[in-house]
C-alpha cells in the first residue's frame, strides 16, 4: 500500500484532528518528546506516531512516557491519605491537573516524501510546535509493510530497554496487519537478519513477538 | 570570598540558648496575657470606651465583638470558587542602562465541587513611558515609582486583576477572593510621600478598587480577605496594655513619658497578638473582629475601614483583613473563615489559591538575571548604546 491510498482510507475514516495526541516539546534528529494535550492521555508504548516534517511528514515509535510536575522545581507529593480514590484526589485539588504533564518520547524511525517511505532519519528534525497524531491502523500497516525501520529500532541507544520497544512495536504494528502471525514471523527473519551476530539478545527478543 | 559559615556556628548556638532561656519568660507572660483578656473582657464597654478616650504610643485595636470571643467554622459550601491574585516586581536598577520596572502578577482560579476546575494564568507587564514610572501632580511635580512606592503599585495591580478576573465570571457559586499581605498601605502614611502621591495611589489607586469590589459584591456572594501568614502585629496586645494601665484616662505622653520597662502595661510587651491566640484559639476557630486605628485607615479609608481577626490552623495562627462592608455582613465573614480553613487544609496549612497565585507570579534571582539580559540584548539589537555601571559589571565579571 503506497501513502497516498493509506491517506485516502485514513480521511474515509476520521479528521486528522481527532488523533492528535501532542505537540513536539523538544525536537532532535534521531528522537523527538511531545506533551500530551491531556495528562496521561498518552499513546502506549511501542505506537507508531508521526509529527509534520519537511519534505514529508516524520514516523516515529513512542518509547517512553513520563508524568511529572511541569515545573522542575516543584515535586509532586502524595495527597490522597484520607481519600478514597485518584479521581477524588484531582478533584479535591483542581490545580493538579494544570501542574503535571504527561511527556512522551519517541524515536524517529522514517518518513514520508511523495507516495512513499524512506526508512531512515529524516535531513531535517521536526520543529517545535509542531503536533504529534497517532497514526491511524490503516497508515500503520503502509508503513509496516516495509520492515527496514526496524535498523534504527534495534540500533538505538536509550536509556529504557530498547527491546521492549521493538517488542512492542512489532505486537502493536501487528494487530494492523491481516494476518499478525504471518507479519511477526516476517518481522522475527528481519530481526534474525540484523542480529545475526547476538543469538542471545535475538532469542529474547523473539520471545516477546508471542 | 562568600559567607564563612564555620567562622559563625559558635554565634548560632548561643542564639539557641538564648531563645530557650526566653522561652521559659515568654510563656508566663502570654499565661499573664491571656488572663488579663479574659478579665478585660468581662466590661469589653468600658474598654472600649478606654480605647476612644486613649492617647497611646503604640497602635490599639479596636474591638467589634467580645474580646475572648472563640468562634468555630461553619460548614464550608461544597461549591465555591476560590480567586486568588499576587504579584511579585523588578524593580528600577539604576546600574542598569535602561530606565524601567516590571511586574507580574500571578492568578489562580479554584472551582470545587460538581465539575471541579482550574484556571492558573501570570500577566507580566512592563512600566518604561515616563506617564508609567512617574506620579506626577497637578502641577507638574514628578515623583518616581520605585522600592517601596512599587511594592504599593504592585498592590493596586493585585487588585485590579482580580477585578477583571471576578468581571469575567459567569459561574453563579459563592467566590472567595484572597490577596496576600495586608489591606493597610499604612507605608504610605509612614513614610514622607507628598500629598499627590498617596491621594494618586490611595484614593485613586487601591480604595478605588476595593469600591469596585464592594459594587461587584452586590451581584454576587463575594467574600474578599487579604491573608497575612505569621503576622508580627501587636494590635490586640496593644489593647491589653489599655486594660493594664493604672491611669484613669490613657494618656502615654502625659503620665509614662521617658519610662519604658517599669510600666505598668510593659507586663504583656513583646508579645505578638500570634501568641496570644496560638493559646486562646482551637484549631479552626477565628477570634473575635477587631477594627485597625491606623492613621491612614482613619484619614483616608471611609467605607473601606479595614477589620481584621485571627484564625487558628494546625501549624500557625493567621491575620485575616477584611473591608467594613464585608466586615457588616455575618454571612460574608462565615464564608471568609470557613473558605479559608478548607483552603489550607487543601494547601500546606497555607491557602491553597495563594500558593498557585504566587508559583505563577514568583520572579527568581535567575528570571531577573534573564529579564535584564533580555533587555540588553534587545537595546543592542536596536543599535541602541547599552550603558551599564562599573559596579554592575564588576559584580558580574567576579575576576580575580
Amino acid at each position: 500500500m503506497d501513502i497516498k491510498e493509506a491517506k485516502d482510507q485514513k480521511s474515509k475514516v476520521k479528521g486528522s484532528i481527532d488523533n492528535r495526541i501532542g505537540e513536539v516539546i523538544k525536537a532532535g534528529s534521531a528522537e523527538l518528546t511531545a506533551q500530551c494535550y491531556k495528562l496521561d492521555e498518552a499513546p502506549p508504548l511501542g505506537c507508531l506516531v508521526k509529527t509534520q516534517g519537511k519534505p514529508g511528514d516524520i514516523y516515529g515509535v513512542v518509547y517512553d512516557v513520563e508524568t511529572q510536575s511541569l515545573e522542575p522545581g516543584r515535586r509532586v507529593v502524595a495527597r490522597g491519605e484520607k481519600l478514597e480514590s485518584k479521581e477524588e484526589v484531582f478533584a479535591t485539588n483542581p490545580q493538579l491537573s494544570r501542574l503535571l504533564a504527561t511527556d512522551f518520547k519517541v524515536l524517529v524511525v522514517g518518513q514520508a516524501e511523495g507516495k512513499s517511505w524512506h526508512y531512515y532519519l529524516p535531513p531535517r528534525s521536526a520543529s517545535i510546535h509542531s503536533f504529534v497524531y497517532a497514526c491511524r491502523p490503516e497508515e500503520v500497516r503502509g508503513f509496516t509493510q516495509s520492515l527496514d525501520f526496524l535498523s534504527l529500532l534495534v540500533n538505538a541507544r536509550i536509556l529504557v530497554p530498547v527491546d521492549e520497544v521493538v517488542g512492542s512495536c512489532l505486537r502493536y504494528a501487528s494487530l494492523t496487519h491481516t494476518d499478525p502471525h504471518e507479519f511477526l514471523i516476517k518481522a522475527g527473519k528481519e530481526l534474525a537478519r540484523l542480529l545475526s551476530n547476538d543469538i542471545n539478545r535475538l532469542n529474547s527478543l523473539l520471545k516477546r513477538l508471542r | 570570598m562568600s559567607l564563612d559559615l564555620s567562622k559563625i556556628i559558635g554565634q548560632i548556638v548561643d542564639l539557641a540558648a538564648n531563645i530557650k532561656q526566653k522561652e521559659t519568660q515568654r510563656h508566663s507572660r502570654i499565661e499573664f496575657a491571656l488572663r488579663t483578656l479574659e478579665s478585660a473582657a468581662a466590661d469589653v464597654n468600658a474598654l472600649q470606651q478606654r480605647v476612644e478616650s486613649s492617647k497611646t504610643t503604640w497602635l490599639v485595636a479596636g474591638p467589634k465583638e467580645n474580646i475572648n470571643l472563640r468562634q468555630s467554622a461553619k460548614d464550608c459550601y461544597p461549591d465555591y470558587l476560590a480567586v486568588a491574585s499576587d504579584g511579585s516586581h523588578i524593580d528600577v536598577d539604576r546600574h542598569q542602562s535602561a530606565h524601567c520596572f516590571l511586574i507580574n502578577i500571578g492568578m489562580a482560579q479554584l472551582q470545587y465541587g460538581l465539575s471541579p476546575d482550574a484556571e492558573l494564568f501570570s500577566f507580566p507587564q512592563l512600566y518604561f513611558k515616563d506617564d508609567d514610572v512617574v506620579i506626577t501632580s497637578v502641577d507638574g511635580r514628578k515623583f518616581p515609582i520605585e522600592g517601596q512606592l512599587l511594592g504599593i503599585k504592585r498592590s493596586i495591580e493585585e487588585c485590579r486583576m482580580l477585578i477583571e478576573r471576578l468581571e469575567k465570571l459567569e459561574s453563579p457559586l459563592p467566590v472567595i477572593t484572597l490577596l496576600d499581605g495586608s489591606l493597610i498601605l499604612w507605608s504610605l502614611t509612614e513614610q514622607v510621600y507628598p500629598d499627590f502621591v498617596v491621594h494618586e495611589l490611595l484614593v485613586g489607586g487601591f480604595l478605588k478598587h476595593l469600591d469596585e469590589l464592594r459594587r461587584l459584591g452586590r451581584k454576587r456572594l463575594l467574600g474578599l480577605a487579604s491573608y497575612i501568614s505569621f503576622p508580627r502585629s501587636t494590635d490586640v496586645v496593644n489593647l491589653l496594655r489599655l486594660a493594664l494601665c493604672p491611669h484613669k484616662e490613657v494618656d502615654c505622653d502625659r503620665y509614662c513619658s521617658g519610662k519604658f520597662s517599669n510600666r505598668e502595661c510593659e507586663k504583656v510587651g513583646g508579645l505578638l497578638d500570634r501568641e496570644l491566640f496560638s493559646q486562646l484559639l482551637a484549631p479552626g476557630e477565628r477570634s473575635a473582629l477587631f477594627s485597625s486605628r491606623s492613621s491612614v485607615i482613619k484619614k483616608y479609608y471611609g467605607a473601606n475601614e479595614i477589620n481584621f481577626f485571627y484564625i487558628r490552623l494546625d501549624r500557625e495562627v493567621a491575620r485575616v483583613e477584611i473591608p467594613l462592608w464585608i466586615a457588616e455582613n455575618e454571612t460574608l465573614i462565615e464564608l471568609i473563615h470557613s473558605a479559608i480553613l478548607d483552603q489550607c487544609r487543601r494547601g500546606l496549612d497555607y491557602p491553597i489559591a495563594l500558593s498557585e497565585a504566587h508559583e505563577q507570579a514568583v520572579v527568581n534571582v535567575a528570571d531577573r538575571q534573564q529579564f535584564w539580559n533580555l533587555v540588553e540584548q534587545v537595546l543592542g539589537e536596536g543599535g541602541i548604546s547599552v550603558n551599564i555601571s562599573a559596579k554592575s559589571e564588576s559584580k558580574r565579571a567576579r575576576w580575580i
